[in-house]
């Protein structure tokens, strides 16, 4: 039962706050006539015509660190995807292809054995040895790292070099959870003499970074941008970097982004505010791509003792939540509604009939105010207080805890919401105490495995992110089933059953899934838009238009 | 002599001030709801001896107490700890970043001096009559307009419509960065400048209807010459003491236009430290600002003399 809880939660609240930052006070006052923004998936962008020098990136923010143990976040990885590779390769439709190791072997239900490509290079030209690998990934082990990826390897009992280019990684339980996680910021590798030199200041802005991606590290502006250069010496001629420079600036203030992108001052972006989707599509400034995303908004349940641990309230909120109506608000209508909490996504190698049994045979929990009335009543709980945290991190934020303090209000029910700091909401993500006396708080939570048991895993008995303390022995036995299945189809028949669960018994509420967005100005394209850009080199994919 | 004793008097009373201000800076984090090491999780599931090595790798297993001592001691050997944020030594944060801030408060310093002394002068100059009426109303009007969105128009106006300035970014190099500075500098000193303007209006006014102005008036001297000598001597002393204050506003003042211009400086940093429990990198920040305001009004003090006649003569009106 390999488990991955990724700290996706803070991520998650991160690039909300990306999202709304932007989006500011709009999207709150958003009016019901505005015409909705057209939108369409793409899986790529149009291809390049050909190299070009150098091109620029606005980020939300900048990462608190380039270290891949601590890079958890939306920041931190869009830089880090093109700058260090993984064992493996998590490709923009979301599937797992061979990285650094060439090949892999799952021998044993416990063990995986990785054999390392021969031929690469970190930036300072040493070659990737058996060694680095083992180097790297031990870091995740020790306590004085405190890696954010430890979750990926809390059932890690070693990691060895086996041979000359051959690491084997034994498990306590049985899986394919583990080797799911090396597609990610979990399997990278850095050069374990870079390790050594640079000690407690690896990945800061003084130490940089030394790994095998297309670009490597130029130059850290501390509080402004990351210049990255092409790396001449990469090995896999197809992700060769078409740019020779890529800068990335920070830019926390929704408006000045915007205002970048659009006047042309800045090439691209991700995470695009949806209030400002409009303004860029209807500019020349550049094009607006909607791509694959693995994240999907909901409200957790993190009280099970107050009114929500009855599931009919719990069904009846879902009920009288517009949904749609908070998707326009909060998003500008660009997503859709849902009710389940993983993305078809990130069901790779799953059975046909599993995914569609786990997306249609579920609750659709319809707009039923006058149904959703009478649960309450039914319950017993009618005229008592659920309390709403939520914090001005962006305009979605405000928007969601009002409409679910005035769907709670509707059914019967009181709600008081409470506004705190981003940084306090923080906590919550990770401190019990923080959540003390909090009923519903919102999250927009992104997998970065191929595989929805990375979110069903998390709502086990007494798992750290189990927010509400739920717990379903029926539910922990089928996921526990599904982690110990290796193929991926098998497997998926187990996990639709899990999802069905969690559709029925409403842990968390789901919301809606906002695909990820992408800004290209007219002299760049190339780029594919998915959520994977925060594992795969997506700007080395980037040329002239 | 007398301002050689005002110095020689300074020191010990700025230290002791300055000590008080490290106390408070200090102990105060422990009064503010949350735990550091919350914030250097984030969110992620840790296993516990990680939690215990992170706890001890920041001295935050230490008495408050030792804490103290390691940060004051710490302080004078020039060390400021480790940015729980950003992984680093609070000293190389805030290095980066003051060249910024200094930058900005410098150019923002003088724009305040020039245009807020002129505006005054021109009112007081002329008061009671339409330019003064017009000076006083304009400086109204900009004293209400807060600097963030003082800072949004000038984007829209000077880099989105007429793409005369850079609409975010420090610069590099002298004059590309005094390029980049500009617009942030005129949104920061806007609200400044009207309280400049407005004491140097007073002051003068204070000063033209006394009667050693009107003596040096009758004896013939020209306009300038009063104005000068008399008149805007006399008046200086008020403004000096406001622009001491002004010092410290400014520094805290930057924090909403470095992060309406992405610029990296002190005041951003500041907003950020706060908001992830970056206490290393919050106290840092406010005991530099608090000394740099200690320090500016110690030197405002020791000028005073030299300003102001009357105090120097020991008949000052205080």
């Amino acid at each position: 039962m390999t488990r991955r809880t990724l700290p996706r939660a803070l991520a998650a609240t991160a690039a909300a706050a990306a999202i709304a930052l932007v989006a500011g006070g709009c999207a709150a006052s958003d009016t019901p006539e505005k015409k909705p923004v057209e939108w369409k998936l793409s899986a790529t962008t149009p291809a390049p015509a050909g190299d070009i020098d150098s091109f620029t990136w606005a980020s939300y923010a900048e990462p608190f660190s380039l270290d891949y143990a601590y890079a958890f976040d939306y920041a931190d990885n869009q830089i880090l995807s093109n700058v260090c590779e993984s064992l493996l390769r998590l490709n923009p439709d979301f599937t797992l292809s061979p990285g650094l190791a060439e090949s892999y072997e799952h021998p044993t239900p416990e063990t995986f054995v990785y054999t390392i490509r021969e031929g690469v290079t970190f930036h300072d030209g040493t070659p990737l040895t058996a060694a680095d690998v083992v180097a790297s990934m031990n870091r995740h082990l020790d306590p004085a790292v405190g890696s954010f990826w430890y979750s990926a390897y809390q059932n890690v009992t070693s990691i060895e070099q086996t041979g000359d280019r051959q690491v084997t990684v034994t498990l306590a339980v049985p899986g394919e959870q583990f080797n799911l996680a090396m597609g990610s910021s979990a399997g990278v590798i850095e050069s374990a003499a870079t390790l050594a030199a640079k000690g407690a200041d690896y990945g800061n802005s003084t130490g940089g970074v030394n790994c095998t991606g297309p670009f490597e590290l130029a130059d850290w502006k501390s509080g402004e941008s990351i210049t990255l250069k092409r790396y001449d010496g990469y090995w896999d001629a197809s992700l060769k970097a078409k740019a020779a420079e890529v800068t990335f600036v920070f830019m926390a203030d929704p408006t000045a982004r915007v205002n970048a992108l659009a006047s042309g001052d800045v090439d691209g972006s991700w995470l695009v505010p949806s209030s400002a989707v409009q303004q860029l599509q209807n500019s020349k400034a550049g094009d607006m791509y909607f791509g694959l995303t693995s994240a999907v908004g909901s409200l957790v349940v993190s009280n099970l003792q107050g009114p929500l641990g009855d599931l009919k309230v719990r069904q009846a909120l879902m009920m009288a939540l517009d949904r749609k109506g908070i998707l326009d608000a909060a998003g500008s209508g660009i997503g859709e509604v849902t009710n389940v909490l993983t993305t078809k996504s990130v069901w790779v190698g799953a059975d046909a009939g599993a995914v569609d049994s786990a997306f249609t045979d579920v609750e659709p929990y319809d707009y039923d105010l006058a149904a959703a009335k009478k649960l309450v009543e039914d319950a017993g709980v009618a005229g008592e207080e659920v309390t709403i945290v939520t914090a001005p991190i962006s305009g979605e934020f405000a928007v969601i805890s009002q409409a679910t303090a005035a769907a709670l209000e509707s059914i019967g029910l009181k709600a008081k919401i409470e506004s705190i700091t981003p940084g306090a909401y923080t906590t919550m993500f990770s401190d019990p105490s923080a959540r003390e006396g909090v009923d519903l708080f919102y999250t927009n939570w992104y997998l970065s495995s191929p595989d929805p048991l990375e979110m069903y895993g998390v709502l086990r008995t007494g798992e750290f992110s189990n927010y509400g303390g739920w717990s379903d022995p029926e539910f922990d036995e089928v996921v526990n089933t599904a982690m110990a299945i290796d193929d991926p189809a098998a497997r998926s028949a187990e996990t639709a059953k899990a999802q069905q669960i969690a559709n029925a018994q409403l842990p968390w509420l789901p919301l809606y899934t906002a695909p990820t967005t992408l800004f290209l100005g007219t002299r760049i394209t190339g780029a594919a838009p998915s959520i994977a850009y925060l594992y795969y080199p997506w700007a080395a994919t980037i040329g002239a238009r | 002599m007398i301002a050689v004793r005002r110095v020689a008097g300074k020191p010990g009373g700025l230290l002791l001030t300055l000590f008080l201000a490290s106390l408070l800076i200090f102990f105060s984090r422990f009064l503010v709801p949350g735990d550091p090491v919350d914030f250097l999780l984030r969110g992620r599931k840790p296993s516990p001896e990680a939690i215990a090595e992170v706890t001890a790798q920041y001295g935050l297993d230490l008495p408050p107490w030792q804490q103290y001592l390691d940060w004051v001691g710490g302080i004078l050997q020039g060390d400021f700890g480790r940015s729980l944020q950003y992984r680093q030594d609070v000293t190389t944060v805030i290095g980066d970043r003051l060249p910024v801030t200094l930058g900005l408060v410098v150019m923002a310093g003088l724009m305040i001096a020039i245009a807020g002394l002129g505006f005054g002068t021109i009112a007081a100059l002329n008061r009671g009559r339409s330019g003064d009426r017009l000076v006083l109303i304009a400086l109204t009007v900009l004293a209400a307009i807060p600097s963030f969105v003082g800072s949004i128009v000038l984007i829209a106006v000077f880099s989105v419509q007429l793409g005369w300035f850079p609409s975010f970014g420090s610069g590099e190099g002298f004059w590309d960065t005094v390029y980049h500075l500009v617009l942030p500098s005129v949104a920061l000193a806007i609200v400044f400048t009207v309280l400049v303007a407005k004491v140097t209006r007073s002051a003068m006014v204070e000063q033209l209807v006394r009667e050693h102005v009107e003596v040096a008036t009758s004896r013939g001297l020209s306009r300038g010459a009063v104005v000068g000598r008399h008149v805007f001597r006399n008046a200086l002393w008020p403004i000096v003491t406001v622009s001491g204050i002004l010092v410290a506003g400014l520094l805290v003042a930057s924090a909403i236009v470095e992060s309406a211009f992405g610029l990296a400086g002190m005041g951003s940093l500041l907003v950020q430290s706060v908001d992830r429990l970056d206490f290393p990198v919050v106290q840092a920040i406010v005991l530099l600002v608090v000394t740099a305001f200690v320090v500016v009004n110690a030197i405002v003090d020791v000028l005073e003399p030299w300003i102001d006649p009357r105090t120097a003569a020991g008949a000052g009106a205080r």
